[in-house]
């Protein structure tokens, strides 16, 4: 059996986005066939997996770690960056002061302190916040301490805050290391992005194996926009748990399209907004239900109001699992005007439970879901029409739903894990 | 002495402007004029201006001993008169010749059999009119849209007085049995049916430029060995098929002009074999069998079912709500309104909604102007939805 080395951020039940819900389902697929010690900062006490050996810094001991070794240099990273002026990306809400008093001194102090630091900074609930570069600083060195015992055959490890760490062990271990992609910060921030997170993202690409993309969507964008020779890419889709769903009547008497998702430039709540208001124009007896919250959240309520959208709206802010569920079990439509998607597993949710689904073009999603009306984000001429269809015209609703549940049996985890089965046989054979 | 009958079928739809939900209630306008003239000047040049050339000189050359015959629909023909005249002129001169025949067809090239007696039997005898006026003939022998049939299909035309009905040779109807023969329905004399030898027929239609093939290049002198095989063993070879089959599903790189201009040659080498149209196929061999299909059969894809048109719950709900709207549209009695409603029954506005070969990008993919089967069925039901405020607000006005 292989052992893999796998470095993950967000895992169940800790989670902002689709990227906790992606690594636990690969993680799960492929624990059958492989060994896999999975690290990540933060494991809650219930998080168990069978032949899964999970390291959570949240509550390492200080036997795990050899603090001998763990020399903390805080200029680490494997990256030159270049702070920009201006705050574009969503994780850039650095706080510089919190911590780095304590860095200073950390070598100086005793283990028992050393490893209340590390607690300290890992537990909670918040996976990013403000801190998020000292946590990857940290997370990478820890994870360079724990790789240098050298007992795996391969590096694994996904997205950019993990990143840092898999090439840093790649360097010690000479280990073939795959670098999983499940959003770029040039999806996140847009295209023009060249801070230091994108800095991190292709430095990494330049020095990995290979790379796992969850679209092809997202191979063209890291062809693009950070110069990675397409063939170390491999395109794995994202796959979905199977779940038993129920469709609930709603007592509204107007339909119900759903918007899920941070609400932030890169999910295009603009586009929410401008194809509402059209959708309005020909079919009044509509709401838009917006799940989610982020920093696009006041502009879109301010926006809406101004344009006498109010009453069309109703603005959840973040939803639990369950409520989420409920939203899905409720909705006419499920709608995903994203910019940018490297891939967008709630797409498949909302196919789960039945609800057909307008999406945006730019998304890796609509590459596997034929059942689906796709358009580009800007089109909202299109995508209001789509909507309009899907409400009025119950055989399309239908038939679409239909078409996406058929998609979904192709779309499982367990077919994820054959091709990264058969990526890590390539890289571990020489 | 058996004999070749060649039909050609030739029809072209009125293809629809892109149709948002914006539009309905504010644009009663639904054609893509710039498309359909788009269309009908691509296929005039690269097929039916030099087909018909090319077949009217071997008519003339042949002196009446080379016959073929076409159907061409009521919307085909109209584009013709819109934007094409010269077209419809080369139609014209084949049919003066004598040595063309022209078959009767559904106006609209619809399934109204399947929804509408009433409709049909109109459409009919719309297309009867239109054929007596460009081409001084009355057909006598009749050819479904998509050569759909079954047995009710036959004894209904038989009523209207036809003495002949064009058919897909299924393998599932006559078992053993060959279709190089003339047949006619169970219990109903009357009518006989022309089957396509579907063998023949695709080697040329869909076979020709395969390079793939075994048999490839099909060679007339090849063709015409096979056919004269079949000598002493059938009457009637007929092979049917697209008339775009000439110069736009096969490219004139093929070679299929050539072809076509030895095949006369070829096929009456031998002495016995001679062309021959569908009514005088009809009136020269007897039936020697019976022609049974209860199921509705078509000429189309592999299944040749009626799936290509209302395989799925879209198509099924989009024909319905169309033929749905047929009563109050009549009551209208506006002949405009009522036009526009009938070139909605058009069966390629239903064919572009298929799923069926949606992977594979196929043949429904190529004669399809839209992207998806759903924008298909999007674009027709809002401009359904459209005609049906329209007629509404018309009948109100009354």
């Amino acid at each position: 059996m292989i052992r893999v080395l796998m470095l993950g951020w967000e895992f169940p039940p800790l989670f902002s986005g689709g990227l906790g819900i992606a690594t636990f389902g690969i993680v799960k697929a492929l624990s059958p066939k492989t060994r896999i010690r999975l690290i990540i900062p933060t494991a809650a006490a219930l998080t168990k997996l069978n032949h899964v050996n999970i390291t959570g810094f949240n509550h390492i001991t200080a036997e795990e770690l050899n603090f001998e070794r763990l020399q903390f240099q805080f200029s680490s990273l494997p990256v030159e960056t270049n702070q920009l002026p201006i705050r574009i990306s969503p994780y850039h809400d650095i706080n510089a002061e919190i911590v780095r008093t304590e860095w200073n001194d950390f070598q100086w102090l005793q283990t028992k302190k050393k490893v209340e630091i590390i607690h300290r900074l890992f537990v909670g609930t918040e996976v990013y916040g403000a801190n998020i570069m000292h946590k990857v600083q940290l997370f990478t060195q820890l994870c360079e301490e724990i790789g240098s015992r050298n007992n795996f055959d391969i590096i694994h490890a996904h997205d950019w805050i993990t990143f840092p760490a898999g090439v840093k062990i790649k360097a010690k271990t000479g280990k073939p290391l795959i670098l999983h992609v499940h959003s770029l910060e040039t999806d996140r921030a847009g295209v023009d992005v060249r801070n230091e997170i994108y800095a991190l993202e292709k430095t990494a690409m330049e020095e990995a194996d290979r790379i796992i993309v969850v679209s092809h969507y997202t191979k063209d964008q890291v062809v693009e926009h950070y110069q990675i020779d397409p063939a170390r890419i491999v395109v794995v889709h994202n796959g979905i748990e199977p779940a038993l769903t129920i469709r609930q009547r709603h007592r509204l008497n107007d339909k119900l399209v759903l918007f899920l998702g941070r609400l932030t430039h890169q999910k295009g709540p603009q586009f929410l907004l401008e194809t509402a208001e059209k959708v309005c124009r020909v079919f009044p007896r509509v709401k838009f239900v917006v799940a989610g919250t982020g920093d696009q959240f006041i502009p879109l309520l301010e926006t809406s109001a101004y344009r006498k959208l109010g009453s069309k709206f109703i603005f959840t802010g973040f939803l639990t699992k369950a409520k989420v569920n409920e939203a899905l079990s409720m909705a006419d439509v499920y709608f995903m005007p994203s910019v940018s998607e490297p891939f967008g597993l709630t797409a498949l949710e909302a196919a789960q439970f039945g609800v057909p689904g307008v999406i945006s073009s730019q998304s890796g999603v609509a590459e596997v879901l034929r059942g689906s009306l796709q358009a580009d984000f800007w089109d909202t001429d299109k995508f209001a029409n789509y909507i309009y269809a899907l409400l009025r015209y119950k055989a399309l609703a239908k038939e679409i739903a239909e078409k996406a549940k058929a998609d979904l049996t192709q779309l499982t985890w367990g077919h994820a894990a054959k091709k990264i089965l058969e990526i890590y046989s390539t890289l571990t054979e020489n | 002495m058996p004999s070749v009958c060649f039909y050609f079928q030739v029809h072209q739809p009125f293809r629809l402007k892109s149709y948002d939900c914006f539009k309905i209630g504010h644009d009663h306008f639904y054609e893509d004029e710039a498309k359909n003239k788009e269309i009908l000047d691509r296929v005039a040049t690269k097929c039916y201006l030099p087909a018909n050339a090319l077949l009217l000189h071997l008519i003339e050359r042949y002196k009446g001993a080379f016959r073929i015959s076409y159907s061409v629909s009521g919307t085909a023909l109209e584009q013709m008169e819109k934007y094409r005249p010269d077209v419809l002129r080369s139609f014209q001169r084949l049919a003066e010749t004598g040595c063309v025949e022209f078959l009767s067809e559904t106006y609209y090239h619809s399934l109204s059999f399947l929804y509408s007696k009433d409709e049909f039997v109109r459409q009919v005898n719309a297309h009867r009119a239109k054929i007596a006026e460009h081409f001084h003939q009355v057909p006598t022998v009749f050819r479904n849209t998509e050569l759909i049939y079954n047995n009710e299909i036959a004894a209904f035309v038989s009523g209207l007085g036809y003495s002949g009905i064009i058919c897909e040779g299924l393998d599932t109807a006559l078992g053993y049995r060959s279709p190089d023969f003339v047949y006619h329905p169970p219990f109903n004399p009357g009518i006989k049916c022309l089957l396509k030898n579907y063998k023949l027929s695709d080697d040329i239609a869909f076979r020709f430029s395969n390079r793939g093939w075994t048999e490839w290049p099909l060679t007339a002198s090849k063709f015409a060995h096979w056919v004269h095989d079949i000598a002493g063993n059938g009457e009637t070879i007929n092979l049917f098929m697209d008339y775009e089959t000439f110069g736009e599903h096969q490219w004139p790189e093929t070679g299929i002009f050539g072809f076509v201009d030895h095949l006369p040659e070829e096929i009456l080498k031998h002495p016995d074999f001679d062309f021959k149209t569908p009514s005088e196929v009809i009136r020269t061999y007897e039936a020697r069998g019976e022609y049974d299909v209860h199921n509705l059969s078509s000429w189309a894809d592999l299944e040749r079912d009626l799936s290509a048109w209302l395989g799925n719950s879209l198509q099924q709900d989009a024909m319905e709500r169309i033929y749905g709207l047929e009563k109050a549209v009549k009551e209208t009695a506006d002949i405009n309104l009522i036009d526009t409603w009938a070139k909605l029954l058009t069966s390629d506005h239903f064919y572009y909604m298929s799923t069926k070969y949606w992977n594979d990008g196929d043949v429904h993919k190529y004669f399809s102007p839209y992207n998806t089967p759903y924008d298909a069925y999007i674009n027709f039901m809002n401009v359904v939805t459209d005609l049906e405020y329209t007629v509404e607000t018309a009948l109100v006005r009354e």
